[in-house]
């Protein structure tokens, strides 16, 4: 069944090691749309993102991504896990780790062209890594090395973007450059999955999931983001005055770890 | 001055091979190395150098060749690492580490119902650097050669498996596939390389000279070479250490690369701290 | 700069491989020939004897240090050295010179002259109700024993085909130093005969740190009761079963002192000792006396033996 939308999920259960977190999850993705996951730790953004990127498989239902099986075009489809500060810290030069981005598009033996260096090139100034592209991954500093995996991450030019809280670890000005980027990517025709904690960053794509272990709703983002929907997700409790969101608490027993 | 340098290995055939056979080793270790320490693989490394000697022990008892026992003592350890960490995450390190000592005392048991326990067991452990045979040097050719030629190959997926596993995967190389590979490839590592060695110190020129070119390379290649160019080092100045002073041949090269890398590390240090 | 290394590396890689073989090559070029041949003995003892034989003819160098136990011993890349430019390489053969293995292999491949004593002896086997039954091959009915040193005449009949291969190798006259050295030989073995006829058939039993003394047993009538190690090398290692029937057989047999040497663990013996209620005597086996010869060496192993064993209280 092929069709034209980018991702399509239909009763969809995810999950680890036989456990599902989230179930019964309908939805899809035409291209040039963008997707957020909002939820606290542990509410199943990881968890759906990861198997949008073909890393879980799926427990029940049917996820069709790019017309197959998750996993069927790599070269297409770009994934940004969540950033350790911890990660294992390689000493390689950060030039050598954006390109690795390149390839998936190649596969084990075809040869790099003019238009891979391109990519990589464009990606590391986008990001403003030039000044710092021969310098090794373990000499570099949390946001550094998250601008880096951006890069790879962009250097893909995939068609389908992935990505868990890309803006984690990033000041003010790299957060507003990360944001653009991704906007031009969109704008030439990408789509764009992305989890995350931030409202803003959530108001600004056409649709947003709230999740907690559940769905607590999906749709149009104005129309999701609102006061009560947020409330249930992160387990507040609070009230509306006017446009701004009084918290008075915390829900007894919501926080879920991952 | 030249006769104090290559002396030893101009008269003497089986220091030359000893040479030949030792420089072979540190290629392949070079290649292996290289991506077990940017993998952080180290104590696989580890654990394969204790899988042989049981291997090894086992396949003196029925009388054939000790490569094909170390060959199969690495995979048994694969495998048993393998069962193991797929059982417990949380006290995998705890089981690993009985799963060295239970591979080494059952080598040791095997051993000790032979004639000859006790120098066996230090041929096995501490390795014959000196007895290498013509045919040894050749099976060493064959493993550096088949080695790199992996390495060329897989070198993309490699390089993704040292970044993260998941992007190996997302990239359309399957992190499980590869990771085998690697670990067959240290494993035949291992396995031709503990005669020079010794199954106790094959651990060391697996990791010393790769350990001391990350310190000052930034790229993979330039990695290989340097650790290809501290291996060898390594193994000419033990065997010249051997002769001079007398001592264990294996060990010495052991020495050497573990005293190599701690050099560098301490030098950098320094030059850091002057740049500073 | 790092492009260029790359460059370089591949045809250094080959260089320094081919320099290594051109090496090995090199090395069969010639020996120093000054001055006198050159002979090798592997041990001690034998090498007492061959310097005996030979005397000032020829430069005389022994592998293994006096102490050290020649069943362990192992040799450094200078040992191998010299042991392959020899003139002569004289070994014991049967695999007493187990660490000395794969370096007297290659030294024979690369074509070094060897002279292997057990090959010119009347080889004694283990025989049957001798010792414990230990599953090992090495003490299964039939093994060979490589412990010839410890019986003067089989020691003369090395000294005899030693000297006529070197004499028609090197073109030397060594009759009369062998007539001597066959003489005292026998005339030792006559000497030590008498001194144990003296002990009583009942306490002619050795209980030895590992099977090294039956061709002594074989010569002057002792019964090999049993070892600690029970193998004809000091590397095995004693199992638990072993010990204990070891000391059951040393009740069995009233056996009343036993005898401890090179590569005997002193723990172990002391301990199998003080359970058995016997006395532990250290003999020495498999090395020279202090500034002794051969005479010295078989008159220390008789005395103590004689001596031990004639002290112990039959039981």
């Amino acid at each position: 069944m092929s069709s034209p939308n980018l991702i399509e999920a239909r009763g969809l259960s995810a999950g680890y090691g036989g456990e599902s977190i989230l179930s019964g999850l309908d939805f899809s993705l035409r291209p040039g749309q963008t997707l957020a996951l909002v939820g606290a730790n542990g509410s199943g953004k990881t968890t759906l993102l990861k198997a949008i990127a073909g890393l879980l498989p799926p427990l029940a239902g049917e996820l069709q991504v790019l017309g197959a099986a998750p996993l069927g075009s790599p070269s297409r489809v770009a994934y940004l896990g969540q950033f350790h500060p911890s990660g294992f810290a390689l000493p390689l030069r950060v030039a050598e780790i954006v390109r690795m981005g390149r390839f998936s598009a190649h596969g084990l033996f075809g040869k790099l062209k003019k238009e891979d260096d391109e990519a990589v090139r464009e990606a590391i100034a986008e990001l403003g890594l030039a000044d710092i592209a021969d310098m090794p991954l373990n000499a570099l500093s949390g946001g550094q090395r998250q601008r880096v995996f951006i890069a790879q991450a962009l250097a893909r030019r995939a068609e389908l973007l992935l990505l868990d809280e890309p803006e984690a670890n990033l000041d003010g000005t790299a957060r507003a450059t990360t944001r653009r980027l991704f906007d031009e990517a969109v704008s030439r025709g990408a789509s764009a999955v992305i989890a995350t904690h931030d409202i803003e960053a959530a108001a600004a794509c056409d649709y947003t999931m709230l999740l907690a272990r559940r769905l607590v709703a999906y749709g149009a983002s104005a129309e999701v983001l609102r006061t009560e929907a947020l409330l249930d997700t992160f387990g507040l409790v609070g009230r509306a005055e006017g446009d701004k969101l009084v918290v008075l608490g915390r829900e007894h027993g919501h926080d879920c770890h991952e | 001055m030249i006769d104090f340098l290559l002396g030893p290995f101009i008269r003497n055939e089986f220091m030359a091979r000893a040479l030949a056979g030792g420089l072979l080793v540190s290629l392949s270790c070079a290649v292996v190395g290289t991506f077990v320490v940017l993998r952080g693989l180290a104590f696989i490394g580890d654990a394969l150098s204790h899988g042989v000697l049981p291997g090894v022990a086992v396949a003196l008892l029925f009388g054939l060749p000790g490569m094909v026992g170390a060959a199969a003592g690495s995979l048994a350890m694969i495998l048993g690492i393998g069962y193991v960490t797929r059982r417990s995450s949380l006290s995998s390190d705890t089981a690993i580490g009985l799963l060295f000592v239970g591979m080494l005392a059952l080598g040791v048991v095997i051993v000790s119902r032979s004639r000859s326990f006790s120098g066996d067991l230090v041929r096995i452990l501490f390795g014959e650097v000196l007895g290498i045979s013509w045919a040894d040097v050749a099976g060493q050719a064959g493993a550096a050669l088949a080695v790199s030629a992996v390495a060329a190959v897989c070198r993309r997926p490699f390089l993704l498996l040292c970044f993260s596993p998941e992007q190996a995967d997302v990239s359309g190389f399957p992190a499980k596939r590869y990771h085998s590979i690697m670990l067959l490839m240290i494993a035949l590592t291992v396995v031709v390389s503990f005669k020079t060695v010794g199954t106790l110190l094959v651990f060391g020129l697996l990791i010393a000279p790769a350990a001391s070119a990350a310190l000052f390379a930034r790229k993979v290649g330039s990695m290989m070479l340097l650790a290809l160019a501290f291996g060898a080092t390594s193994v000419y100045l033990g065997l010249l250490a051997s002769y001079r002073l007398n001592t264990a041949g294996g060990a010495s090269i052991a020495l050497a690369a573990t005293l190599i890398f701690f050099a560098l590390l301490e030098s950098k240090r320094i030059l850091a701290r002057r740049r500073a | 700069m790092r492009t260029r290394l790359r460059k370089a590396a591949a045809p250094l890689l080959v260089a320094a491989l081919g320099f290594s073989i051109a090496l090995a090559f090199g090395s069969c070029a010639g020996r120093a020939g000054t001055g006198k041949k050159t002979i090798v003995v592997t041990y001690s003892i034998l090498g007492s004897v061959v310097k005996d034989l030979v005397g000032d003819r020829f430069e005389l160098i022994v592998s293994i240090p006096n102490t050290l136990d020649p069943h362990e011993w192992e040799p450094s890349a200078r040992d191998i050295e010299t042991i392959n430019r020899a003139d002569l390489v004289v070994e014991n053969g049967l695999g007493l010179e187990e660490g000395m293995g794969k370096a007297l292999a290659q030294a024979r491949k690369a074509g070094v002259e060897f002279f292997t004593a057990s090959d010119h002896v009347l080889v004694r086997t283990v025989g049957k109700g001798e010792g414990l039954p230990s599953g090992d091959p090495d003490q299964e009915v039939g093994a060979q024993d490589p412990h010839l040193w410890t019986d003067p005449v089989t020691m003369e009949a090395i000294v005899d085909a030693l000297a006529d291969e070197i004499e028609a190798g090197f073109k030397v006259d060594l009759s009369a130093r062998r007539a001597d050295l066959d003489s005292r030989l026998e005339a030792l073995d006559a000497e030590v005969a008498a001194q144990t006829a003296k002990l009583p058939e009942a306490r002619r039993m050795l209980v030895t740190g590992h099977e090294s003394m039956g061709y002594f047993a074989q010569r002057y009538g002792f019964k090999l009761v049993g070892a600690i190690v029970p193998s004809l090398s000091s590397q095995a290692e004693s199992s638990a079963a072993e010990l204990a029937a070891l000391k059951a057989l040393i009740a069995a047999k009233g056996v009343s002192v036993i005898f401890t040497e090179a590569g005997t663990s002193p723990a172990v013996a002391a301990a199998l000792a003080r359970e058995a209620k016997v006395e532990a005597v250290s003999l020495n086996t498999h090395a020279l006396p202090e500034g002794g010869g051969y005479a010295e060496f078989i008159r220390g192993l008789a005395s103590t033996i004689t001596q031990s064993l004639a002290k112990g209280a039959p039981r």
